[in-house]
């Protein structure tokens, strides 16, 4: 045995059996992801097609629980509301950090400075920032103070008014994440080659007609960069409808998306089954988006230094 | 050799066309600086509020119109309050902790890892880092389920190994880990191996020390990453006493025994970025380099 083996190692190079060490380099973190991503990854699969209460072993039911959610109110709900919040939310964010990132790409005056006020945002966690909002968005509180007076009232309970605590909670994702997103456009803009802008002056192009024909189709690889990031993230709203929202996701729902959901079912309800089954549905949104961004373009890659 | 005096000073005559061109051009700039300022006011407004309502006393800070300073300053009173309301000392420890054993492995695994991807030709290296990849085109909230009911077969539910082992390694740390690998040189490894040295042995001694530095913004990313991690520790422990600072100061959002806590809320909630604005202020370049390439925020 000792002899095969050392007549097979031997027989290989010196080269050929170095690159060996490559795969013991890479095995920790091979072995690591094989039990903490794909083996849940599978058995989420699984799960979804079992009834799991985490009492007793889980129950083959096959396709019950994705049959049981055509037929759910909080399921059905909380798709109207994930796509409202993804909407509601993307739309404004792209539009609002493409105009900062023309803002401040522009050359005037303690720029440098106005622009670490403007990235405050970036600091706190999305805890923190609910929090915050909370307190902001008080019945009597500055929000009130300032836009109360245009509906003549002294008081308004943003949070808990069914139409307006959807559009609130946009409000402030937007406000925490539209410094990132400037900061990605005004990496695609910095990339424009100035010589190009130069061009189409001296070919007579306006301000304008030289950012719509020029700047614009350059951007195309950060704008799907932008696009598809923001979109997969609105998709997985949660920490803000969980903290922010009364109840968490209320009031009556209106703030349950899909984390939601999977969240209640498996840790309040404690359908394990359920609760795997929505999240599939939550991966499927989730690799279409992640699809037509391939589809659309790769996207840029930064570089760290 | 003399210099020409006119051409040093400004012209004393300017002409009308010159004259309205840099009047326009002021305007804009007064124009942009005006928009700016509003801009970033609107956007700093909120972190201006967090910190300045936590030394203002508590009938103030919903008081309208806003006092930009304090009347009555009350000191560090409610942050005195928030630690006596909640173990926020413990769930600041917890934070750190687990933060800082998390990046270091990450940091550490995630180098040896990608010097193996970028340095090694072996078999299945394709496969195995087409894994890696696909790890961060999954969304954590599709295996939240399914690792909750793994972890909780470990019997781990409700510990520090529940909270840390499934954070313990990051893909993308991995994939930028193997970026920097290759710009290790070749040259610099073989003369290692010509000196005698074994493969771990060249890992320790020359890949890592020059990897480590290059990963200043993956770790603040890492450590970001850690540290504003909200769902997964709001599912895993239940004891008060393991809860990590973002899930547990989100008591702060509700009133204490009936009474408003809105102080004690801000100063909580200025503790928890204080580290993070630290970050950003002594390592601004990183800081944003880091997030640009990993999308954190998004």
């Amino acid at each position: 045995m000792r002899r095969l083996y050392h007549r097979l190692w031997g027989e290989m190079s010196v080269i050929s059996r170095r690159q060996y060490w490559g795969l013991i380099f890479v095995l920790p973190a091979v072995l690591f992801f094989v039990v903490f991503f794909l083996y849940p990854l599978v058995t989420g699969f699984a799960l979804s097609l079992t009834d799991f209460t985490l009492l007793r072993p889980p129950v083959w039911v096959g396709l019950d629980n994705y049959l049981d959610l055509l037929k759910d109110r909080l399921f059905l709900k909380s798709i109207n509301v994930t796509l409202g919040y993804v909407f509601g939310s993307t739309v404004p964010t792209w539009i609002l950090s493409l105009l900062a990132a023309l803002l401040f790409y522009q050359k005037f005056p303690g720029r440098e400075g106005l622009k670490l006020l403007f990235f405050s945002p970036l600091l706190p966690s999305v805890a923190v920032v609910s929090v915050i909002w909370v307190v902001l968005l008080h019945p009597s509180g500055i929000l009130t103070h300032i836009i109360g007076p245009f509906f003549g009232k002294a008081e308004i309970t943003w949070l808990h008014d069914l139409q307006l605590s959807p559009i609130v909670i946009v409000v402030a994702r937007v406000w925490s994440v539209i410094p990132f997103y400037m900061l990605i456009w005004l990496a695609g803009l910095t990339a424009i080659p100035q010589e190009m802008r130069d061009a189409a002056r001296v070919d007579g192009a306006n301000r304008l007609q030289s950012f719509l024909s020029v700047e614009l189709p350059l951007l195309r690889p950060t704008a799907v960069f932008v696009m598809a990031v923001s979109t997969i993230a609105a998709f997985q709203g949660f920490t803000l409808q969980f903290v922010i929202a009364p109840n968490k996701g209320g009031p009556v729902d209106v703030n349950t998306t899909l984390g939601i959901v999977i969240w209640k079912y498996g840790f309040q309800f404690f359908r394990m089954g359920d609760a795997a089954a929505v999240s599939v549905v939550l991966f499927a949104f989730i690799m279409i988006i992640t699809g037509m961004q391939l589809r659309l373009g790769r996207s840029d890659h930064y570089s760290l230094n | 050799m003399r210099r020409t005096g006119a051409s040093r000073t400004t012209m004393p005559y300017e002409s009308n066309a010159a004259f309205e061109a840099r009047l326009r051009k002021r305007i804009t700039r007064l124009i942009l600086l005006s928009t700016a300022i509003l801009v970033a006011v609107l956007f700093g407004f909120p972190m201006y509020f967090m910190v300045v309502s936590a030394f203002k006393a508590e009938s103030e800070i919903l008081a309208t119109p806003f006092r930009w300073l304090p009347e009555e300053f009350v000191g560090i009173a409610h942050y005195e309050q928030a630690f006596d309301i909640a173990p926020i000392g413990q769930w600041y420890a917890n934070s750190v902790f687990i933060a800082a054993i998390q990046v270091g492995a990450s940091i550490f695994f995630g180098a040896m890892a990608g010097y193996g991807f970028a340095k090694f030709q072996f078999r299945g290296r394709r496969l195995l880092f087409a894994l890696i990849l696909s790890i961060m085109a999954v969304p954590f909230q599709i295996l939240l389920i399914p690792l909750f009911v793994l972890v909780r077969q470990f019997g781990w539910q409700d510990s520090y190994a529940g909270l840390i082992v499934p954070g313990l390694l990051s893909a993308f740390g991995i994939f930028m880990m193997r970026q920097f690998a290759y710009s290790i040189p070749d040259e610099l490894l073989d003369a290692a191996r010509i000196d005698g040295a074994s493969e771990f042995r060249i890992f320790m001694r020359i890949a890592l020390p020059l990897l480590a530095p290059a990963s200043a913004s993956l770790a603040i990313i890492l450590f970001l990453f850690s540290w504003n991690n909200f769902l997964w520790p709001l599912v895993v422990v239940q004891d008060p006493n393991l809860l990590t600072l973002p899930v547990g100061m989100t008591v702060f959002s509700q009133p204490y025994r009936g009474d408003p806590i809105v102080g004690p809320a801000m100063a909580v909630s200025t503790l928890a970025t204080l580290p993070v604005a630290l970050l950003f202020i002594f390592f601004q370049r990183y800081f944003i380099a880091g997030m640009m390439v990993s999308g954190i925020k998004g």
